[in-house]
Parts: C-alpha cells; sequence; structure tokens
C-alpha cells in the first residue's frame, strides 16, 4: 500500500515537473509585449476612419473610377495583395516600418477628432498581421492610401467558418431594406413572387458593383407573360440601389461574411 | 484506411461548402409610403401655339392628381425640381431626382400637328437611370382631359403591374329635394368629376343604373305612371328601350361580364327570385326557385358563377351558385346582415355591405367566404361598386338629418382594397348608387 502511494505520488511529481519545463505557459515569460501594440491598436483604428477623408477627395467626378478601384483593392483579404506585388522591389522591413509608423502618427494627428470606431476595432486588433502589411505596402502609393490600406486590412479577421450574421445585424441590415422597398400594398402576389437579387458590398456599405438579380428570376423577367414579375423585380432592384450605401454596416470584423449577400425579396406576406 | 480518407474528405467539404455559403436574407415587408413621382410640365415649342402653355400645364396636373388620389403614388411639388423642363426634355439629370426623392419621373413634349394635338410622355426610373415607357398620343386639342388619364393609366400600369383605372366613367343617381319628394336624375361623369352630365330630366324615379362592360350601353329601373321598368341606354346616341317590363317588382338589374346577358332579382306574389335575361333574344330564365328573398344579384368575371344574397338562413347572407342556378352556396359567416354582393372584375373578391348593430360597413371577402375585411364603417353607407382593376370601390353614404329634418346628404365616396385611401367623389348635388365603368375603348 505504502509502496504504491509512494511510487504514484513520484509519477505524478515527475509529470508536473516535465509540463514546468516543456510547456511554454510555464516558461516564456517575454510573451507580455502586448501593451505596446495597444498603444498602437488606437492609432490604427483612428487611421480606419482615414478613407472618409479620401473618399471625399474621391467624390470629384474625374476620381471615380479610381475610387472604385481603391474600393475593390481595400476589401481584399490579406493575402491577396502579396501575390500583387511579388514582383516589386522589396525593401527593407525595417525601414518601412518606420515609415509607416511615421506616417501614422502623422494621420493620428490630422484625424483626432474622428474617434468612434475605436473600441469596436480594438478586440480584433492582430500586431502579427499589421508587421505583414507593414512589409507590404508599394511604395508608389500616397500617405492616404498607405494608412487607408493599412486600416481596413488590419482590422480584418480571419474569416469565420460559420458563416452567418448576428440576428442584431441580420434585423438592422433587413430595417434598411424594407424601408428602401416601396411595395404596393392592394397588388395580389402568388407563391412565386420572390425576387432574389446578389449584392456586393465594400466595408463602408456601399455597393462594390451593381446588384444581380439571380438567373433563373432574370429569365423570368425577360418573358413576355411575366410583366407583373418584371416590375416587381424592378421595384426590388430599386430598393437596392435606393439603400446604396447601407447606413449602417454589420461587424466590419466579419466583412468577409458579408461582403456578398443574397437578398429575397418576397412580398407574399403582404395581404395575408 | 479508405473510411478514414472518406471521412477526412467529407469533412473538408462540410467545411468549405459552410465558409462560402451565401448569406440570404429575407425582405417580406416594403415601406407603405406612397411612391415618390414627379410629373413635370411636358415641354412644348414656344413658337407654336399660346394655348399648349395651359395645356402642358393641365395635363401635368391631371396625371398627378389622378396618380395622388390611388394612395399609391405621391406627386412632388413642382418647386422641389432641380432640373427645368426645357433641359429636361434631352435627357432627364437623374442624381437632381434621386436628391429630391423621385423614384420615377414623367416628362413629355406637345406640339400642333393639323390642328391635332400631338402629346409625346416618358417615364424614366432615376434609380436603374433608363426610360421605362414611351408613348405618343394625337387627338383633338379638347380631347387633352382624356388623353391625360390615358397616360396617368399608362404610367400606373407600368409602375404597378395592373391596369389603371383613370380613362373611365362614374354613373350615379343624382338627387335633390325633401327627402319625402326627391327627383332623381341619372348622371355621368369622369372618375375625377369632370365632363359632369345629366342623363335623364328627373321627371321619372331612377333606380339602379349599371354599365355595360363591354359596349358604351347603360341599364336602369325607371318607374314609368308608377310602373317599373328596364331601361337600356347607349349613352353615345342617346337611344333608349325598354327592355322589359316585368309583372311584378324588378331590382337591381345587373350585365352578364360579356354584356349579352341581364341578371335581376323580380318579386311575385312576396318572394323574390333571380332571374336572367339574354339581351338580344329577351328570354328570360329563373334562377333560384327559394321560398326567401333572393335579390342582388353579380356575375363573376368569367360569367361562370352568380353571387346573390338571400334570408333563406333566417338572416341577410351571402351566396354563390354557377350561372345556370345550381350549387347554392352560402358564404358569408360573420355576425350581421350582408347585402348588395359585387364581384371584383379580377375575380378574386367580393365587395358587400354589412349591417351590424345599426352600422353600415363596406367590407371584401374571397369568394369563398374566408378573408372578410370590413374597409369602411359609418351611419348608413352601401351600393359598393368595383373599379375596372379591382382595386378600388365606390359607394354612396349617407349622413342622418337632425331633428328639424336638415342636413341629411347622400355623397359618393370611394375606398381602396388597403381601406386607408378613402375619399370623398364631388358631385354637383347629392349622390347615390354609383356603378363605375370599365376603361372607355
Amino acid at each position: 500500500m505504502k509502496y504504491s502511494i509512494i511510487s504514484s505520488l513520484i509519477l505524478h511529481l515527475g509529470i508536473i515537473l516535465m509540463a514546468v519545463i516543456s510547456l511554454p505557459i510555464f516558461n516564456d515569460p517575454e510573451l507580455d509585449m502586448t501593451p505596446i501594440i495597444q498603444v498602437e491598436l488606437i492609432e490604427i483604428a483612428e487611421k480606419t476612419n482615414v478613407p472618409e477623408v479620401s473618399k471625399k477627395q474621391e467624390k470629384k467626378p474625374e476620381k471615380k473610377d479610381e475610387k472604385k478601384k481603391e474600393d475593390i483593392k481595400v476589401t481584399k483579404p490579406i493575402i491577396k495583395p502579396k501575390d500583387e506585388k511579388s514582383n516589386e522591389i522589396v525593401k527593407d522591413p525595417v525601414e518601412e516600418e518606420e515609415i509607416v509608423k511615421e506616417k501614422i502618427e502623422k494621420k493620428m494627428l490630422e484625424n483626432l477628432p474622428i474617434k468612434k470606431p475605436i473600441e469596436k476595432k480594438e478586440d480584433k486588433y492582430d500586431p502579427l498581421k499589421l508587421f505583414e502589411l507593414i512589409d507590404k505596402q508599394e511604395d508608389s502609393k500616397t500617405i492616404i492610401e498607405d494608412v487607408e490600406d493599412l486600416g481596413y486590412e488590419a482590422i480584418e479577421a480571419t474569416p469565420s467558418l460559420d458563416k452567418r450574421l448576428s440576428l442584431d445585424d441580420e434585423a438592422a441590415i433587413r430595417a434598411q431594406f424594407m424601408s428602401c422597398w416601396s411595395l404596393d400594398a392592394g397588388r395580389i402576389y402568388d407563391d412565386t413572387d420572390i425576387v432574389s437579387i446578389k449584392i456586393f458590398l465594400n466595408i463602408d456599405g456601399s455597393h462594390q458593383k451593381l446588384p444581380e438579380i439571380i438567373e433563373s428570376h432574370r429569365n423570368r423577367m425577360a418573358k413576355p407573360n411575366e410583366s407583373r414579375y418584371k416590375i416587381l423585380a424592378e421595384g426590388a432592384l430599386r430598393a437596392v440601389r435606393r439603400c446604396d450605401p447601407l447606413t449602417t454596416v454589420p461587424n466590419i470584423n466579419e466583412y468577409d461574411i458579408w461582403k456578398e449577400m443574397q437578398l429575397n425579396f418576397d412580398p407574399r406576406e403582404k395581404l395575408r | 484506411m479508405k473510411i478514414i480518407t472518406s471521412v477526412i474528405l467529407f469533412l473538408n467539404f462540410l467545411i468549405i461548402s459552410n465558409s462560402y455559403a451565401l448569406i440570404e436574407i429575407d425582405i417580406t415587408e416594403g415601406n407603405r409610403e406612397p411612391f415618390p413621382i414627379a410629373v413635370t410640365e411636358f415641354f412644348y415649342d414656344l413658337s407654336q401655339d399660346d394655348e399648349l402653355d395651359q395645356i402642358s400645364d393641365d395635363i401635368s396636373s391631371v396625371i398627378s392628381a389622378d396618380l395622388e388620389r390611388t394612395g399609391l403614388f405621391n406627386a412632388i411639388e413642382e418647386e422641389a425640381f432641380i432640373q427645368n423642363t426645357a433641359s429636361m426634355h434631352i435627357r432627364p439629370r437623374y442624381e437632381d431626382w434621386r436628391l429630391i426623392n423621385v423614384q420615377a419621373l414623367v416628362t413629355g413634349e406637345l406640339s400642333i400637328e393639323n390642328d391635332k394635338l400631338r402629346v409625346e410622355f416618358r417615364l424614366w426610373d432615376t434609380y436603374a437611370e433608363r426610360e421605362i415607357e414611351a408613348l405618343v398620343l394625337i387627338t383633338t386639342i379638347e380631347n387633352w382631359r382624356r388623353i391625360s388619364h390615358m397616360i396617368a393609366d399608362k404610367v400606373y400600369e407600368r409602375l404597378t403591374g395592373e391596369d389603371g383605372y383613370f380613362d373611365t366613367r362614374i354613373l350615379y343617381v343624382s338627387e335633390n329635394g325633401p327627402k319625402n319628394n326627391r327627383v332623381k336624375k341619372l348622371a355621368i361623369m369622369d372618375q375625377d368629376s369632370f365632363n359632369h352630365r345629366y342623363l335623364t330630366s328627373g321627371k321619372e324615379l331612377v333606380l339602379t343604373p349599371r354599365f355595360n362592360p363591354v359596349r358604351q350601353e347603360i341599364i336602369y329601373l325607371s318607374y314609368f305612371k308608377n310602373l317599373p321598368r328596364v331601361y337600356l341606354l347607349d349613352i353615345q346616341t342617346g337611344i333608349q328601350e325598354v327592355i322589359g317590363d316585368f309583372n311584378g317588382m324588378t331590382f337591381a338589374p345587373r350585365f352578364s361580364p360579356d354584356g349579352n346577358k341581364i341578371v335581376f332579382s323580380l318579386a311575385r306574389d312576396g318572394n323574390s327570385d333571380i332571374y336572367v335575361m339574354d339581351v338580344n333574344s329577351r328570354i328570360v330564365e329563373r334562377l333560384t326557385e327559394s321560398p326567401s328573398i333572393d335579390t342582388s344579384p353579380s356575375y363573376s368575371p368569367d360569367g361562370k358563377r352568380i353571387t346573390f344574397n338571400s334570408d333563406r338562413g333566417g338572416s341577410q347572407q351571402i351566396y354563390v351558385m354557377d350561372s345556370k342556378g345550381r350549387n347554392q352556396k352560402r358564404i358569408s359567416r360573420g355576425t350581421g346582415n350582408y347585402a348588395t354582393p359585387v364581384w371584383s372584375p379580377r375575380g378574386d373578391l367580393i365587395a358587400f355591405t354589412k349591417n351590424f348593430k345599426g352600422r353600415y360597413y363596406i367590407g371584401v371577402m374571397r369568394t369563398d367566404g374566408t378573408g372578410e375585411r370590413l374597409l369602411t364603417e359609418n351611419w348608413y353607407q352601401e351600393a359598393p361598386s368595383w373599379s375596372s382593376n379591382g382595386r378600388v370601390l365606390v359607394f354612396y353614404r349617407e349622413t342622418p338629418a337632425n331633428d328639424d329634418g336638415e342636413g341629411h346628404s347622400s355623397m359618393l365616396w370611394s375606398i381602396d382594397l388597403t381601406g386607408f385611401n378613402e375619399r370623398q367623389i364631388i358631385t354637383p348635388e347629392d349622390a347615390s348608387d354609383p356603378s363605375w365603368s370599365r376603361l372607355i375603348q
């Protein structure tokens, strides 16, 4: 009995000793670097407002196309720019880091009053991605573009496998489209009167490209005896265009989930 | 090993399909606000007739008023317009219209060619940024009002998917004089109360006028030497003929959808039944043989069924039968008395008058009696008649006289199927028994 208790004790102590030696949680005191980054997090969050500044400039008609291009670029996942820059001259990462930090600070001072989104983006900050991005900055870009890209991409989270919006986000989007959709209450609708439209959103809620009615519904619209359905579909499309941009967007950290959506306009409940 | 590989592949498939699934959001409600539309003054060449100045203004006013009366459209005030008529004529600046929340825009051009008015109109979708309807209409200059109604019909049809009802007329009984000695005349007017005229002098009492759905004819009941007679009047030529001089009281004649038959009720020996008469051969056929009072028959739009009301169950209720009088079936199930059933031109609903606890209601129900909805309630109102597209009902409403016998009135009102858009229809005198025509051919 005594022997077994002693041997069990020795074995347990051995396991604990091995754990202390090998597991990183007992053996990596250097990991508490995060507080420094935390400060920068605020700065970057400030910078995420910069695109608004740049957009105002781009609103000039002659720069319209540019704006679109940038929007698309901004919304791409982190990995994509890497491919684009494969042929570019790679600069010293340390130098690059310094330059971008300076730019960030400069822009932060310019945009101090815009502080709203800070808290929202704080949690999702990933310092590793920040440095990855810094490495990827293009020389040809302006300061604003640099910081804009940095801001957007830094807040992008890894795509969730569970592609669902929260109920609140879903309700907010639904409410916006409901308010934009002028629906004829006295008309008779049948069970096939549904119009599905795919939308492609930028991170700011504006449309990346024109909305698309799904193919089967588009084919139905084209039929000569489907003029009533065509009018319903046109009304739904008008609602989508009226709601460009969305005034409230879901969590931008989940942008990958909601950048493409299908809206099913279904008026059948109207007079039931 | 194979099993493990299969499981891994399946799990991968699940993960991939899940991660690329598109988010779908169902939008099951829209806003009920009227659709914002701008109807601009129609462009014309200033070197042309000065008359066009007034016509341009009038046409856009009539179109705006027609659309607004439906309750479905909100015609934006001209003061809010950013773009002027001249530049709009070339091409609308969509962003200017969107800025004032206009979703559809009506523009047009007027000219006079060979003493005829040429009206060209265009309908634009300001969000899709394209023209969605365009039409040229040529008529005499005096006919500008009808042209305006036709344009309003086109706009309504293009934006709602249903036929308009603006180029239509309302026939009714015009009344004046003390309540115990009313002078009743047949009168007809456009649906917007313009072009009013009387069809009879008022010497004889007239009742229940009804339009022929396919020809410019009306049928009505008149008392000649205190005997009821059914008359057929061609409203284009003014030629009138007696089509029935029946031995007994006749009520509520109404045309079949093809205009070739007249269904009515006839009271004999205290018993009222439904009869049908062929207009050409004048052969009369009895459809009901109940010992109760069967009255107010109305055909379904396909002509295969007839709805009527009967008190055979102890109270006045709505029944449906086939056009030969078979398969009679009660459809109204609510409390109160139901009367004057009228089948909708689009076939989906039956409108009725309901009397419950001393109040009168105008309502609709599905043709099997389900889905009863009461649209409006008042002291006394009855005789609903459908607009040509089955979206609006016209009826008449009386207000009670005071203790001195004054203050009684009888007016025409309209209400749409939503029950929210109730409007009085202006008539020169008191009015009752309205009948709404189909679109004028």
